[in-house]
């Protein structure tokens, strides 16, 4: 728990807080937002690029409104994969495979619309409700294999969530080089295009978003079962201490499952928010890791929903400031993708001195 | 007689604790010195500091009449100190010899095995210990593990010895053994300081005890001038009572029997092997035996935790065996768990949570879907009230409360009968009172008696004899999976209890 490290002139302490004051928290938050930049800042200049400039440019995904709606879009896989993280991290199901549960989502949305484009399936207003709860129930499905082989077999879930994942992206790749692909399209491996009401929209053009809403509706269920209901009581208890679970008589491989069934299934609305919100269509590789960055925007919101929403702005933010600085500074994609990882680490590091404070003593080893 | 060791101003920080404030301690040559006091008074962090685990804020520390400056246990050892811990610090797969010349000071190049086996038997038979050098370490019980570890501070030249709470493993007949050989260490000019919170083992070995309470020292007297109940209040900071009343008994019906039980240990070896039992109505059984000797196994049988492999559990006339803990628990059956902190309470989540880990999922507390906060928020009000656990608010986490406090949140949860309402059928407690203060243990055992006044039938398990004699009224004795024998509260005495808790007994059958 503490460690000493014991230098000529005194010592310094590691210790673990007694208690997490929240100004620390919001403090080193900030300060490691500002010292990553500063990092980049540096990096930036190596590299013969003005950073204040850069800056400028980044800063206005947050600010430019046609950005912003970017920025807004880029947030919502983000958001609903991270929420559904919470959810399976809370029972300490360590769920890392939410790009697999995007990938499947984005199959089930699909799936009805073509449904409806080359069969007339289902009237047009029924087809997003529609186009949603099928993403959320194979999403959900696609994690529930993995609780299943837990609960029943005690496979660890951190390699089969992971390992779905590659299964998932070639599920999609196979759909689109085969049996999917437009057969209008030049024989490029893409889905038809999507009908305009199988598509989110942006209310009168302001960030009244369809996904927006859907995520923070989204937020407020995740938050609703986790406080007022039973199944958020035993996911909690769970989460908390396995053996106590069981001692209560607590149905853990069943807490497990139903837990596990609602992580993957905002993750698969997160997949409907890329192919209706985001692209239009299916494609191969459609989303670049949303799933992944979500494992770490939930731990920085630790695990609270309405957090969530925030840091998956920021992070969808960071996403097209990453784009911006492709196309009007020249700077590689690499780059780009170095500067949003020195922000994570950052910010993790953070996270560090908030559990932990230093103590310096001063004078030598005698006393 | 002169001064072994002289603690002066000790004081040790740890953070948000001060667990040694201005600590004077002093032991003679020629003395055992029993150090009591409850837990978390602050004997062991004392006992560290003297070890030279842990370097004191402040204070200075003298031994054989030389200030020293302890870097570390080495520096300890040196000086001729040596530490026995409760958990025992062999190496299981040696030699009890392999112990013993492990860390022996000048030891030759070319080690003459048969020179030290000889020295270490010689040295054994000192203080009446039959003990063979060529036995590996698993093979011996606890008494003997203790005496190895003895031997070994002994073998190095040790004359200052530390000794942290050396009989709870033990029989009482080990116990006795332990302390003749204790009292002639004293005579041979060795300094034992004891660590202990209990008050008959004070006033049978020892010659000067020193009481701690929070950290502090309260006083240093001469055990021949004191008393029992003298150091229990000095040691509460209040006075106490250490009898309690007890009802008659009036056992009913059968309300729980074990038939031919048999389960197997965490490990896949037999834990409980033909147990047979039957609990009634309004009686309290008591579980007596030196702790992991299927006890715990019989607990989680019972409550639904553990398979059993063969035999049979039935309560209130239903076959439960192999059933699962939530239809146990339905079935009026409360469980107080080992080690509450790991089996009994979520210390992140808070007191109204934690009261309500199995109640949460009846009516009224919830309807098929929703919890209804309002109503286990105002029940948790009450209980917190009825049960007098000290707390700020129901909204603190478990994490806040004390050890006692905590054990009071889980006599409420489990007794107030939240689940069905009234008086649990059956109540298996298992050692509920380990490492309470003596007020806390009052409360469980008034509580558990209370309980039995109600017609509840209580399984109590426990390693402190003087408890179980005190509370129960028949008393069955675990021995490796085993009840060796179960006497009825007239004929149990603490020599007849000794004798089938021993290994003797079950070689004999």
């Amino acid at each position: 728990m503490s460690l000493k490290i014991r230098t000529k002139f005194g010592s310094i302490k590691i210790e673990r807080r007694l208690t997490y004051p929240r100004h620390i928290s919001i403090l080193t938050t900030v300060l490691a937002i500002l010292l990553s930049f500063a990092a980049v800042a540096v990096i930036l200049t190596l590299m013969g690029i003005n950073a204040f400039e850069a800056f400028a440019v980044m800063a206005r995904a947050f600010i430019v409104p046609r950005l912003l709606f970017e920025s807004v879009k880029q947030s919502i896989p983000i958001c609903l994969s991270a929420l559904g993280i919470a959810i399976a991290f809370k029972m300490n199901f360590w769920n890392i495979g939410a790009e697999g549960q995007i990938y499947m989502g984005m199959i089930a949305a699909t799936g009805v619309v073509l449904l409806h484009v080359y069969y007339g399936a289902f009237n047009e207003y029924l087809l997003l409700p529609l186009m949603t709860i099928s993403s959320f129930l194979l999403g959900g499905v696609w994690c529930l294999i993995t609780s299943f082989l837990k609960s029943k077999l005690n496979v660890n879930e951190i390699l089969t969530t992971l390992m779905l994942n590659y299964v998932a992206i070639l599920i999609v790749d196979y759909l689109i080089h085969g049996p999917w692909r437009d057969p209008k399209g030049y024989g490029f491996p893409l889905s038809i295009a999507f009908p305009n009401y199988a598509k989110f929209i942006f209310v009168l053009d302001s960030p009244a978003y369809t996904g927006l809403l859907i995520s923070i509706l989204a937020a407020a269920a995740v938050f609703f079962v986790m406080k007022y209901t039973k199944i958020g009581f035993e996911i909690n208890v769970v989460g908390h201490s396995l053996n106590v679970a069981k001692y209560a008589g607590i149905n853990v491989s069943r807490v497990i499952m139903l837990g596990s069934f609602l992580s993957g299934g905002l993750a698969g609305i997160g997949g409907l928010s890329i192919v209706s919100g985001i692209i239009g269509r299916l494609r191969p590789r459609a989303s670049p890791g949303y799933g992944y960055t979500a494992i770490i925007v939930a731990a920085l919101a630790g695990l609270n929903p309405w957090l969530i929403v925030v840091a998956s702005l920021f992070f969808g933010g960071l996403l097209t400031a990453g784009e911006s600085l492709q196309a009007s500074m020249n700077v590689p994609k690499a780059a780009t993708q170095m500067i949003q990882a020195i922000i994570f680490l950052f910010i993790l590091m953070g996270e560090f001195f908030k559990r932990y404070q230093i103590i310096f003593e001063r004078g030598g080893n005698g006393s | 007689m002169e001064d072994l060791v002289v603690l002066r101003g000790i004081v040790k920080r740890f953070p948000g604790v001060v667990a040694n404030d201005h600590v004077d301690f002093t032991l003679k040559r020629g003395e055992v010195h029993a150090l009591l006091g409850e837990n978390g008074a602050g004997k062991t962090t004392l006992m560290n500091v003297l070890y030279g685990l842990y370097k004191p804020n402040e204070g200075e520390i003298y031994v054989k009449n030389k200030r020293v400056h302890l870097k570390s246990p080495k520096d300890a050892i040196e000086l001729g100190i040596g530490m026995v811990y409760q958990n025992f610090r062999l190496i299981e797969s040696h030699t009890v010899l392999e112990n013993i010349i492990l860390g022996a000071k000048d030891l030759e190049f070319k080690i003459d095995f048969e020179r030290h086996e000889e020295k270490i038997k010689r040295l054994a038979e000192v203080y009446g210990w039959k003990i063979d050098p060529r036995m590996k370490v698993w093979q011996l019980s606890a008494g003997e593990k203790q005496q190895v570890e003895l031997l070994k501070i002994l073998y190095r030249g040790a004359d200052i010895l530390i000794l942290d709470e050396p009989t709870s493993v033990l029989t009482p007949q080990e116990t006795r053994r332990l302390f003749k050989a204790l009292r002639r260490m004293a005579s041979e000019g060795k300094g034992i300081i004891f660590i202990t919170h209990k008050l008959n083992e004070v006033m049978e070995v020892s010659d000067r005890v020193t009481v701690m309470r929070r950290g502090k020292v309260i006083i240093t007297k001469n055990t021949a001038e004191t008393s029992p109940v003298e150091l229990a209040n000095y040691m509460v900071g209040r006075p106490v009572i250490l009898k309690i009343e007890k009802a008659e008994s009036k056992p009913g019906a059968e309300i729980a029997k074990l038939i031919d039980l048999e389960a197997l240990s965490d490990k896949g070896v037999l834990a409980l092997r033909k147990v047979n039992l039957t609990i009634r109505k309004g009686e309290i059984v008591g579980i007596a035996g030196v702790s992991g000797n299927g006890q715990v196994e019989l607990a989680e049988v019972m409550i639904g935790l553990r398979k059993a492999t063969k035999g049979k559990v039935m309560i209130d006339g239903v076959d439960v065996t192999n059933k699962n803990v939530k239809e146990i628990i339905e079935l009026g059956v409360a469980y107080i768990p080992p080690e509450s902190t790991r089996w009994g309470i979520v210390k992140d989540l808070r007191i109204a949570d934690n009261l309500f880990l199995k109640a949460y999922r009846y009516p009224p507390y919830s309807n098929k879907l929703l919890l209804n906060w309002k109503k286990i928020f105002e029940e948790t009000e009450k209980l917190v009230k009825e049960f007098e656990i000290m707390t700020s608010s129901i909204f603190a986490k478990a994490r806040s409360l004390s050890g006692g406090n905590l054990q009071r949140l889980i006599l409420a949860r489990e007794l107030s009968g939240l689940i069905g309402g009234g008086a649990p059928k059956l109540i298996i407690a298992a050692y509920p009172t380990k490492g309470l203060d003596v007020g806390a243990t009052e409360f469980v055992h008034k509580t558990l008696l209370r309980y039995r006044e109600l017609g509840s039938g209580i399984l109590f398990i426990s390693e402190d004899l003087d408890e179980i004699l005190m509370l129960s009224d028949r008393i069955a004795v675990m021995l490796e999976g085993r009840i060796t024998g179960v006497l009825s509260r007239e004929e149990a005495n603490v020599e007849k209890i000794g004798l089938l808790m021993s290994k003797a007994v079950a070689q004999a059958r």
